[in-house]
């Protein structure tokens, strides 16, 4: 089993969380937080 | 990157058995404590601007959250938890962003509808993070009937709980721009509704809730200070800074308490999971309202249908809280928990033995671990961890020399009554905590 610390370079971590469903989830509905936040500015 | 499952045999059902009785317990203690962080806020002046008082709260909140993980392991184990599972970084600055924004749009939300209104829509926060322990992370897969009855009810009857807690004490709020306070509201509740996706993920992966919430705060101060210069601008927000030195010290203090309980709501997330550690600290608007009514005295000269509404949604939480500590999770549905972190542990090649350790709060087999991991495994403090245990401490005396209490009439019996039954809270479960998992 291959270390974490072997497949963990920043450019393939960041493929892995862009690919990664369930963080497209979250940043969603902060954008649309800070969309709603500036609207009721 | 690993192919082969990370998490193969199941936990022993012992082990299993005292893990969600202690996440359960952790549950409790987050409702104490979450709850007692309104009761330095209360001594503030209602002057300042929310969003200034949401800053220093979090100024007080950073700190906690760094000198506590170094009082109690140490920096060393955070290291160690970053170099095992880095995309965590990136999941715990999210999150932390998205409690700021939440926080903000709460303070628009009361402005326009009121608590009574505001505070049961984003408490649907409970709810979503339901649905997304249920559909993302595999909760309450195989769990029976009764035990959905348990926990979906128990947030059912605890979300009508907090709907006439909040009436009862937000009488004498005015209402104003009504849909855009329910916005507010609601976008609270789906943002940290949603939140509680990177808590899980973080947790299912092994990491420790002390080494998460240390870059959880950094997207929470950035985000915050963003917001507040935004604002309120940068010199007016200097100069109300200044003006509030006074009080910084028990907004600061609001944040630190705050944080305590926070870490024990992240405790119960790991062990319990987000569909029954969220609801169960929710329980921090009976302690909230406890300190406005008994210490406060908030509610004096309501009358008698306000105490009825407090008596009945009291007991409505009460009733859920404890429908949701008796639907624990059963080993099938454990076992459903364990595959969606074998998922995580070879999307990002987590070290399996890592990520098992985690889920079974224990530290990792010492064979397993090299170089600095095997160090910080061996425990003890750096010099780092005592200079910010210092700096903190000093900063916190210093404040505490500049602060005025303000004339605001205390019932110091209940205060004292109140801190010693959270004081206890926080012994126990924190003894619990150390002697199952030693704050794994």
């Amino acid at each position: 089993m291959s270390l974490p610390t072997e497949c963990a370079a920043p450019r393939n971590l960041f493929h892995m969380i862009a690919t990664d469903i369930h963080f497209w989830i979250p940043l969603g509905v902060l954008v649309g937080g800070l969309l709603l936040l500036d609207k009721l500015r | 990157m690993p192919t082969e499952p990370v998490v193969q045999t199941p936990m022993h059902a012992t082990r299993l058995r005292s893990l969600q009785a202690l996440g359960i317990f952790c549950g409790f203690a987050a409702g104490a404590w979450l709850g007692g962080a309104e009761a330095p806020i209360k001594l503030v002046n209602p002057d300042i601007s929310p969003i200034t008082v949401s800053l220093i709260m979090v100024f007080g909140v950073f700190l906690a959250r760094w000198s506590v993980p170094a009082f109690i392991r140490g920096t060393s184990h955070v290291r160690n938890d970053v170099r095992q599972a880095p995309h965590l970084v990136v999941w715990a600055v999210l999150a932390g962003c998205m409690w700021a924004v939440a926080n903000t749009l709460t303070i628009y939300a009361i402005r326009n509808v009121g608590l009574s209104i505001a505070f049961p829509l984003w408490n649907t926060n409970s709810l979503l993070g339901i649905l997304w322990g249920f559909l993302l992370f595999n909760e309450l897969h195989y769990a029976g009937w009764k035990r959905w009855l348990g926990v979906l009810g128990g947030a059912i009857c605890m979300f009508g709980g907090a709907t006439l807690l909040a009436i009862a004490s937000s009488h004498q709020a005015a209402p104003g721009k009504a849909a855009l306070g329910i916005y507010a509201a609601l976008g609270a509740g789906i943002l940290w509704g949603t939140m509680y996706i990177p808590y899980r993920k973080a947790y299912l992966t092994g990491m420790n809730p002390l080494s998460f919430i240390t870059f959880f705060t950094v997207g929470e101060l950035a985000t915050m200070t963003v917001l507040a210069v935004t604002y309120r601008g940068a010199r007016p927000l200097w100069h109300e800074l200044l003006g509030a030195r006074e009080v910084l010290f028990w907004l600061m203090l609001g944040g630190f308490v705050w944080v305590l309980g926070d870490l024990f709501q992240q405790y119960a997330t790991k062990y319990v999971g987000i569909s029954r550690g969220i609801p169960l600290s929710n329980t921090n608007q009976i302690w909230g309202l406890l300190w406005g009514v008994l210490v406060f005295h908030e509610l004096r000269g309501a009358s008698q249908s306000v105490f009825a509404q407090v008596a009945g949604g009291s007991l409505l939480m009460a009733l859920g809280a404890v429908g949701i500590a008796l639907s624990s999770a059963t080993e099938r549905e454990h076992s459903s928990w364990q595959d969606a972190a074998d998922r995580e542990g070879q999307r990002y090649g987590v070290e399996g033995e890592y990520l098992r350790a985690g889920m079974e709060g224990r530290e990792m087999k010492a064979p397993e671990l090299q170089g600095e991991a095997r160090i910080a495994s061996a425990g003890g403090r750096t010099f780092l961890d005592w200079l910010l245990i210092l700096v903190t401490t000093g900063l916190f005396a210093v404040l505490a020399v500049m602060a005025r209490l303000p004339r605001v009439e205390i019932a110091m019996g209940w205060a004292v009554a109140l801190t010693v039954a959270m004081l206890a809270l926080l012994a126990t479960c924190g003894l619990a905590l150390w002697r199952t998992t030693r704050f794994r």
